[in-house]
């Protein structure tokens, strides 16, 4: 018997966790590493596409003003003080943050890149960089939703 | 801006007149995705994902064309 009969898949919510964390890991712990491979590549070329196209700061984070300040109302930093109202004024960034970490760390250097004064894309340009971006972002939604769907089938 | 004062990261794309040839590779990579997550056998993904891009592409074409005939019909 090979090893792989052996070891156990783990529960669907990990699986979907991990596909999260790093994109189309979740089929590499199903197995299914041919699968895994092509789709994490994949999903992380348009993420970088994206950012090559229409710049780093295509990666607008919610909570900040364009000069990478904190914005607060009555003292309280926006993001706490009224998040749904401010996520709902960036909502490019709910579909790129499904593509991972790699969301969050782009948008440190987005904000660097604003608080270093450097001014973002405009127009058609901006925005097909960050359609990349998010495009990324929803594949690696699906990605990871069948991947502990496989897991949850295989567990069965 | 020319090629040569890009800076990755920093600057846009200086491909301003050619913005439209960006559907292709997006229009692969969804391809090539929506086809492993959908085909079992990852050998039919190659083959699946460049009919799918061509229906994307197809299908976009096909859009702004009747998208473009209608405006000027509207206009006329």
């Amino acid at each position: 018997m090979s090893n792989d009969r052996v070891r156990p898949i783990l529960p669907p919510p990990l699986i979907a966790l991990v596909g999260w964390l790093v994109p189309g890991a979740g089929y590499l712990l199903i197995r299914q590493r041919a699968r895994g491979l092509t789709v994490g590549i994949t999903i992380l070329i348009l993420f970088v596409l994206g950012l090559l196209i229409g710049g780093i700061r295509v990666i607008d984070v919610p909570g900040y003003d364009d000069s990478g300040a904190r914005r607060t109302v009555a003292g309280r930093w926006l993001l706490t003080a009224a998040p749904v109202a401010e996520i709902a004024n960036k909502p490019w960034y709910v579909p790129q943050i499904l593509t991972g970490p790699v969301t969050l760390l782009a948008g440190q250097f987005s904000l660097n890149a604003a608080r270093n004064r450097i001014d973002p894309s405009h127009a058609r340009i901006r925005d097909i960089g960050t359609l990349y971006t998010a495009v990324a972002g929803m594949l690696n939604l699906m990605a990871l939703i069948d991947a502990a769907h496989r897991a949850g089938k295989e567990r069965a | 801006m020319s090629l040569l004062a890009y800076t990755p990261l920093i600057d846009p794309l200086p491909i301003w007149s050619y913005w439209m040839w960006l559907i292709v590779p997006l229009s692969a990579g969804v391809a090539v995705v929506y086809k492993s997550i959908k085909t079992e056998s990852m050998r039919e993904v190659p083959r699946k994902a460049l009919v799918t891009t061509l229906w994307i592409i197809g299908g976009m074409a096909f859009a702004a064309v009747a998208l473009t005939a209608i405006v000027r019909l509207l206009e006329a």
